[in-house]
């Protein structure tokens, strides 16, 4: 059950992170844009994360068969993935790690006085969830600008991984919980409500040219 | 809030003057550019060299005054850029 949640949730991580690691690297080759070429290398480190565990799944379930993953191969695809949010929050104008943001003193202390020091996985999770929090708080305020309906959908999919990988965080706390569960299924939800307005970009007439 | 506008935003400003504000075919001067996409002489006289240089403007001097007319080159890179610029507000960035 474990492996099938697991599965379905990497799998779905990385088709959204490569669907939209494509799309922000066309438009980068199309325009131009530095924030679209930090986007496409936000979305395929994303993308590389979720598969580097995907596969650990299936090396595991198909050929080692010890009933667990090898946690190198998860603390690689979670600190792959971290890069992928650590490019998403530096687009909306990251100054340094530990910036003096108000939004980032209000969310960003909180998770680091109850990282465990055994594992360096969690220490990659307490930095997803900082980043995918700082992400969606100024998605919100952008969208409090633009009022793009699009931006919801992205503030309520980063702010759904970032529960996710919270809720994760104490299912290590308490393991064979509950918590497990419903941490994939958030972070699962959180995937899907950032692909909605991605999937509505029209990219039928866009094509590669030599500008 | 003062919103600062990027030089993409600038150049997609600039594009969208010439396809899309002028009343005939003869094309924009540069006063006009001036005053529509609110830039200094200085700059835009950069802007529009680099852009005609890249193809997606066209450059008329035969009627006394430069004028800029886009090309299809323009046409194909601002439907781009309006793409993506949609693409990225619902990231909450600006390209």
């Amino acid at each position: 059950m474990e492996f099938l949640f697991e599965n379905i949730l990497n799998l779905i991580g990385f088709l959204v992170g490569l669907t939209i690691g494509s799309m922000s690297y066309i438009g980068f080759k199309n325009t131009g844009s530095p924030t679209l070429f930090r986007l496409s290398i936000a979305f395929f480190s994303i993308c590389v994360g979720f598969f580097v565990i995907w596969a650990g799944f299936m090396v595991e379930d198909f050929v080692i068969k010890s009933g667990h993953i090898e946690r190198g191969v998860q603390t690689l695809g979670i600190g792959i993935q971290t890069v992928g949010y650590f490019f998403i929050a530096f687009s909306h104008g990251i100054k340094s790690f530990f910036p003096k943001s108000r939004y980032f003193r209000s969310v960003g202390i909180f998770p680091l006085f109850l990282v465990s020091v055994i594992h360096i996985e969690n220490i990659f999770r307490s930095i997803s969830f900082i980043l995918l929090a700082y992400g969606a708080i100024e998605t919100m305020l952008s969208y409090l600008e633009s009022k793009k309906k699009g931006a919801i959908f992205v503030t309520l999919g980063l702010s759904l991984l970032a529960f996710g990988e919270f809720i994760g965080w104490y299912s290590f706390v308490f393991p064979e919980s509950i918590l497990y569960y419903l941490s994939i299924s958030i972070k699962i939800s959180g995937l899907i409500s950032l692909f909605i307005p991605v999937s509505k970009v029209p990219l039928r007439k866009i094509k590669f040219d030599e500008l | 809030m003062v919103e600062y506008r990027t030089h993409m935003k600038i150049i997609g400003d600039i594009l969208t003057t010439t396809r899309d504000e002028l009343a005939d075919d003869d094309g924009a001067t540069v006063t006009f550019l001036i005053r529509k996409a609110n830039i200094s002489h200085v700059r835009i006289s950069r802007i529009l060299t680099n852009l005609v240089s890249q193809g997606l403007l066209e450059q008329d001097s035969s009627q006394g005054a430069c004028r800029y007319r886009i090309s299809h080159s323009g046409r194909e890179f601002l439907h781009a850029y309006q793409t993506f610029s949609r693409f990225a507000e619902n990231f909450g960035l600006a390209i």
